[in-house]
């Protein structure tokens, strides 16, 4: 199987604390993973570092993307390579249009990869399939971008940008978080639509509610900015049964 | 704060040499006002963060070298991308006026013809400077029930781009009951300027008259220009203004509204890039004499590198202007610590039932938001245009020519380019 990321022994700090202490994780084209673990275990901070954050100090450790150094790159330039966060908080940008961002970000992702712009007509055509799968107003085009949207709303926009870049490798940040179900369900749509043997999908998230519309081949445990267990599906199960004590007390013993 | 000072004999003898015309009482005069008060120095409270030294030293430099033959001489520029009747104003001095604002019962004078009857603001320092030197300059008289769609232009260059250039420019609008005009002041760029324009321009709206007012300042980053607008309002009259100031090195500019009539409309916006070292200063003045009326007033300004923007917006509600609606907004983003920007908005409230706001803030690029569009395959230079652009669309959303609006949006992505580059000369 292709090794689409590589984590070795991954430090990073911020401000002066280190949050990541030693994280290891392979994760190999065609594969969903999840992250579980509790409030600052440091699941977004290494969303973060993949994506290429600045504020973020990697102190030790190596990342590969498809055999290529990624903390090497500017976060532009490993989006434009095909790696797509989808972020826990999406930002609101007022006076930029939507479409206006989206119609920027394939055409970046396109000229890097040596294709011409992206047909305008084309573009809006596909942009619309897109937001019916997952159940927004084409409206939401014409708006500025995640601007005055609501929380669910944001969340399916982000999936949107994804479904529009179509990345190989895609880290959603907690993309479950305030959503109801039937919001669930549009957003797991989306995702599951992306999935195929030639990408992979790495979803942070606090519950496994997300799992049961997204069945993931492995399932990590992180703790203290290490993952402390790895297992398959079952294991979500047994966290929502258990919590996390009980992996962190066998992980210590 | 400087101890430079206009020659006050070789500014006489420049008077002195202006032809002898209906406008030579109203020179000499000003000239008196002038010599008593002098520029403006930072001892003024309005003129407290705009050293004019640079604009004196010029002045000096022209008045030493006898350039004084003050004539019109037409510029080689690109003819601008907006459909207007233009009237190219050289040098201080108007060209050829459209012959097709006869028939629209739009009357256009030469001051030195209509000087007479008409009176030159000389209210403030720089506007006397301007009446003492006045070469010549016009009045646009508009008749009764007049809508001309197509804005009137004024196209104001000069040839400074070969020599040290002091111009002023002067003209007076009046427009007639129930008539609605648009107009353009329009100040292009140059190749390089070693000029200094000191405009006046003078509006008076009679009752329900409107006009939407264009300023754009796009001068080269040498060139100084001073400019004041001053309004009068009668009852039921609108004005709107949007003022761009996209270049200059040395720019100031004044807008004074005068509301004398009930149910008067004013909106004032501005919109600001500064870069490099220019120093560009906004001052605004509403007079709320009456009320009910209202003024709405939004400036922002985006200040790279060493630049500075200094804003300062006054509403003042005189006693007695009941129902008087006054709101001022100022914001800015800093692109460098270097920029600065000092802002002041005042309100000053003399009546009982008025609803009045004003607030500003100073601000830089939000970083998340510059994370989030480059994790998304943008570059830094180009989220910095998405979101610096975003910040100035919604002051050209009050554009209020709408005919004009692909040519300025053209035109800002340009200059935005080049600013976030912190380029604009």
């Amino acid at each position: 199987m292709k090794e689409m990321l590589e984590i070795k022994d991954l430090k990073a700090r911020i401000d002066g604390t280190e949050i990541l202490t030693g994280l290891s994780l392979t994760v190999n084209a065609g594969e969903v993973h999840a992250i579980m673990g509790p409030n600052g275990s440091g699941k977004s901070t290494l969303a973060q570092v993949i994506a290429g954050h600045e504020d973020y100090e990697v102190t030790g450790g190596t990342v590969k993307f498809l055999g290529t150094d990624l903390l090497e790159l500017a976060p532009e330039v490993r989006a434009r390579e095909g790696i797509f966060l989808g972020f826990q908080y999406p930002v609101e940008i007022p006076g930029v249009n939507n479409a206006y961002l989206l119609k920027a970000a394939v055409n970046a992702k396109r000229l890097h990869q040596g294709q011409s712009e992206v047909d305008a007509f084309e573009f809006l055509k596909l942009a619309r399939e897109k937001m019916k799968v997952l159940g927004m107003d084409p409206a939401f085009l014409n708006r500025g971008v995640n601007e005055g949207f609501s929380g669910g709303e944001k969340k399916r926009n982000e999936i949107l940008q994804m479904a529009m870049l179509e990345p190989r490798l895609a880290i959603l940040d907690e993309t479950d978080s305030g959503l109801d179900i039937d919001a669930m369900k549009a957003v797991a749509n989306g995702i599951n639509a992306l999935r195929d043997g030639d990408r992979a999908i790495v979803l942070v998230t606090h519950y496994q509610r997300l799992l049961d519309y997204i069945e993931p081949d492995f399932v990590h445990v992180l703790s203290n900015g290490t993952i402390i267990r790895s297992g398959d599906k079952s294991l979500a199960l047994q966290l929502e049964e258990r919590g996390y004590d009980w992996v962190r007390e066998a992980a210590n013993g | 704060m400087s101890d430079i000072a206009i020659q006050h004999e070789l500014l006489r003898a420049a008077v002195d040499r202006l032809p002898a015309d209906r406008l030579s009482s109203v020179r000499q005069a000003a000239l008196s006002q002038f010599s008593a008060c002098g520029f403006p120095t930072a001892r003024h409270e309005d003129w407290r963060y705009t050293n004019l030294a640079p604009a004196i030293e010029r002045s000096n430099a022209w008045l030493r070298e006898a350039a004084t033959v003050q004539e019109y001489r037409q510029v080689e520029l690109p003819t601008p991308a907006i459909d207007a009747y233009w009237i190219p104003i050289a040098n201080g001095i108007a060209g050829d006026i459209p012959p097709e604002l006869g028939e629209l019962d739009i009357t256009v004078r030469r001051l030195s013809d209509a000087g007479a009857d008409s009176t030159l603001d000389t209210s403030e320092a720089m506007s006397s400077f301007n009446a003492a030197l006045l070469r010549d300059g016009l009045k646009l008289t508009v008749g009764r029930d007049v809508r001309v769609e197509k804005p009137i232009g004024f196209l104001i260059t000069d040839d400074s781009d070969t020599q040290i250039r002091l111009s002023q420019v002067r003209i007076i609008i009046e427009v007639g009951q129930h008539s609605h005009i648009r107009l353009i002041e329009n100040y292009p760029r140059a190749e390089s300027s070693n000029g200094f324009t000191n405009a006046v321009m003078q509006l008076e709206l009679a009752p329900q008259a409107r006009a939407d007012y264009l300023r754009l300042q796009d001068c080269h980053s040498q060139h100084i220009q001073i400019g004041r607008l001053v309004a009068r309002l009668e009852r039921d009259t609108a004005l709107h203004y949007l003022s761009l100031d996209f270049g200059g090195g040395l720019v100031r500019s004044d807008v004074e509204v005068d509301i004398a009539g009930v149910g008067a409309e004013v909106s004032l916006h501005g919109l600001i890039l500064a870069a490099g070292r220019a120093h560009i200063d906004s001052h605004t003045r509403v007079d709320h004499r009456v009320g009910p009326a209202t003024s709405t007033e939004e400036f922002r300004s985006i200040v790279n590198d060493r630049a500075r923007f200094v804003f300062n917006g006054k509403a003042v509600v005189h006693a007695g202007a009941d129902g008087t609606d006054a709101h001022q907004a100022n914001h800015n983003l800093l692109l460098s610590g270097q920029a600065e920007v000092d802002t002041k908005p005042e309100l000053e409230i003399y009546a009982d039932d008025v609803k009045c706001s004003h607030g500003a803030t100073v601000g830089q690029l939000d970083e998340l938001a510059l994370f989030y569009l480059r994790s998304r395959g943008l570059d830094r230079e180009q989220a910095t245009r998405m979101l610096t652009g975003a910040f100035a669309a919604s002051i050209l959303s009050s554009l209020p020519i709408e005919s004009v609006r692909d040519a300025l949006e053209d035109l800002l992505l340009k200059r935005l380019e080049k600013l976030t580059a912190g380029d604009l000369s």
